[in-house]
């Protein structure tokens, strides 16, 4: 088994650049693009999947390309980074002495809808475009922060999505799930407008914390009521837990749907692909969806010898393709990147992308199910790459 | 079984896990008063060897428990030596003591965690073992639940007689009360010091291999873990086995109904609850002498 994990390798790439740092002295024509992540803490685990893997293995990909093309001239990536320890205030010092003090041409976001939401005043202030990749709320929209882009779907969209494939299976009921989070809450308030629309009768909702270890109590009163559909709106723990669980005490409605982790491929290895056959989950992407997918899919893969997640993973390359984009046509003048941004249909892996205010308008909400050991889409139809799995086969 | 025994069911069984999770801390903090806070570190740590021998080697995680067990066990007389044998000789008071190991605990906590991050990164980890549903009278439950259920039970009935019935566990207990008195009557204090807190550390390491069977794993996984174990061995009795595997069940039973009754999001108010309650009653503890 080969353990290269990203942090080890952001360990080495930049001990290698420390190294290489007197005979390549950093030029003062490098484009310095910082950013604070969690390497550390609970946020890691979704951070190392998603986010900082795709920032490290794009700089190096656009180095080995001889840099960004900045009017007429190729210059190279440096990344400033830190460690934000999964810590709030961390996040905002972090970005206030990036922006300040380091005089960062450009910045990366951090992760979680949290860490943006909190950083987000001072990317007004200073004026430095936010593509964020791991940020979906409402909230954050209607901030109407003309420097921050929302790359995700946001929770309506997603849950509507969900809502039409319901409709057209003509699932009548459903048992719902939320964590006590900002994210669960943004979801759940998305789904019950979603299902009042539909006309689909929300027999029992539940919320749960973050840190709970037994969710069979509440589960054993869903199934008792026979819904068509489980919906969980989960963090990680919540979506391992509720899956676990529900297959221990055998609840298998027609629709078993959780949120994040879902996407994730340990979500696949640590409950076997046999387990999660039919699962469904917030999804936008998988190596089929297109040739441009497929080459990122792989060139992940072989960069860090794990595969991206189906869901916020394109999402994060899509921005850093923008990004590249926005630094190539008009340089780094950032006033002028933000403008491109908001006022062109960028071209990304996940297909054509359009902003309205800090809405990402082009990308529909996408339900995925697991089927043979990948997270197919299948709904909207003009997207899928296999047919949903109706009802969802029996717990094996 | 009907619906109420099986809630209740279910609410032993995830008492049984916060017993788990809390034998290797009562060990330390209950018996030597060392106030071990990296305890859920050294639980994830033991979670990280079990993953990591079963998913290359392919061994059953279960014959893993023991391997894991000494590992830790030198680990800890290790760490103790190198760590809180100073603390324990120079304090004047157990209170000291408590205080001084809570500053080393952190120091360790934060120590194993980015160590482990180094080596395995941050990514969640896993594999299913015993993912199977078992029945019992009608009821089905997870068989990997069940395992750390029985261990829970077992290792807990074991130290209890260990402690009460051997002259082990009578210099143990004599250690804890009066260090002099015990070293008069012919107790080596300077071996069972450092054996105790080994065998804590090998108790939170098994339970971290057990959980791991049950849960995905990170190396930020440990701290949730260090506040249930302080919780159960509060509410049980500081030093008391039987008092740990009591305590856990109290929450295990009291979280079932109570997040049946009202809503999971409660479980936190229920918890404290239960400890506020239990404390107010018996300030030491259900089962403190």
């Amino acid at each position: 088994m080969n353990r290269s994990t990203p942090i080890r390798g952001i360990a080495v790439a930049l001990t290698a650049a420390a190294v290489l740092a007197p005979a390549m002295p950093a030029s003062a024509q490098d484009i310095r693009i910082g950013y604070a992540i969690a390497r550390s803490g609970p946020w890691a685990v979704g951070a190392q999947v998603t986010q900082e893997p795709n920032y490290v293995m794009w700089a190096e990909q656009v180095n080995a390309a001889g840099g960004l093309n900045v009017g007429g001239k190729k210059r190279k990536v440096e990344l400033v980074a830190y460690d934000d320890r999964s810590n709030m205030e961390t996040v905002v010092r972090t970005y206030e002495k990036l922006m300040t003090s380091d005089k960062v041409d450009l910045i990366l976001p951090p992760w979680g809808t949290g860490a943006n939401f909190a950083i987000m005043p001072l990317a007004a202030k200073h004026g430095y475009p936010m593509l964020s990749c791991t940020a979906a709320g409402r909230k954050l929209i209607g901030m109407k922060n003309p420097y921050f882009f929302a790359l995700l779907q946001q929770p309506d969209v997603i849950m509507d999505a969900l809502a039409e494939y319901m409709v057209a299976r003509k699932v009548k009921t459903a048992a719902v799930i939320h964590v006590d989070e900002l994210f669960g809450l943004e979801m759940y308030t998305g789904l019950e407008a979603s299902m009042k629309r539909k006309g689909i009768q929300i027999v029992e909702k539940k919320s749960y914390p973050l840190g709970i270890k037994d969710l069979s109590p509440v589960l054993k009163g869903m199934q008792a009521k026979k819904p068509d559909a489980f919906i969980g709106l989960t963090y990680p723990p919540g979506t391992f837990l509720s899956t676990g669980q529900s297959k221990a005490i055998g609840f298998s409605p027609k629709i078993f749907y959780l949120a994040v982790a879902t996407a994730f491929p340990v979500y696949r290895d640590k409950m076997t692909p046999a387990t999660v056959e039919g699962v469904m989950g917030i999804g936008s992407w998988n190596p089929k969806t297109g040739a441009e997918a497929k080459a990122y899919f792989d060139a992940h893969v072989k960069r860090w010898k794990k595969e991206p997640d189906r869901w916020a993973s394109a999402h994060c390359w899509a921005g850093l393709q923008i990004l590249q984009a926005a630094v190539e046509k008009v340089g780094l003048d950032r006033k002028k990147i933000r403008d491109y941004i908001a006022g062109t249909e960028h071209a990304t892996i996940i297909g054509k992308m359009r902003f309205k205010g800090s809405e990402n308008v082009s990308t529909p909400g996408v339900v995925s199910q697991w089927q043979n050991g990948e997270f197919e889409v299948v709904w909207p139809p003009q997207r899928a790459t296999s047919a949903a799995l109706f009802p969802k086969p029996d717990w094996k | 079984m009907g619906f109420w025994l099986e809630l209740a069911a279910s609410g032993l069984i995830t008492g049984g896990i916060y017993a788990v999770v809390a034998i290797g801390l009562n060990l330390q903090y209950g018996l030597m008063r060392i106030m071990n806070i990296s305890h859920g570190e050294f639980l994830m740590l033991g979670a990280y060897l079990t993953w990591l021998a079963h998913t290359t080697l392919k061994i059953n995680p279960i014959l893993l428990l023991p391997v894991v067990a000494i590992a830790m066990f030198l680990l800890g007389v290790v760490v103790y030596r190198l760590c809180f044998r100073r603390i324990a000789r120079a304090a004047p008071t157990v209170e000291v003591i408590e205080a001084r190991s809570l500053l080393v605990g952190f120091g360790l906590m934060f120590l194993v965690q980015n160590t482990v991050n180094l080596i395995w990164g941050a990514d969640l980890r896993g594999y299913s073992f015993m993912a199977e549903p078992v029945d019992i009278g009608g009821a089905r439950f997870m068989a990997n639940r069940l395992l750390v259920f029985g261990f829970a039970v077992a290792a807990s009935l074991g130290l209890l007689a260990l402690l009460r019935w051997t002259m082990i566990g009578k210099a143990v207990r004599a250690m804890m009360q009066s260090p002099t008195g015990a070293q008069l009557v012919g107790v080596d204090t300077g071996t069972l010091h450092p054996v105790v807190f080994g065998a804590g550390l090998a108790l939170a390491g098994v339970a971290g291999g057990l959980l791991s069977m049950v849960y995905e794993i990170s190396p930020s996984m440990g701290e949730p873990y260090t506040v249930t174990a302080l919780i159960v061995i509060t509410l049980g009795g500081l030093g008391s086995a039987i008092g740990s595997l009591l305590g856990g069940f109290l929450l295990g039973l009291v979280e079932a109904f109570g997040m049946h009754f009202t809503n999971p999001s409660l479980k936190m108010v229920l918890s404290y609850g239960v400890l506020v309650a239990v404390l107010v009653a018996r300030p030491k503890g259900l089962f403190a002498r």
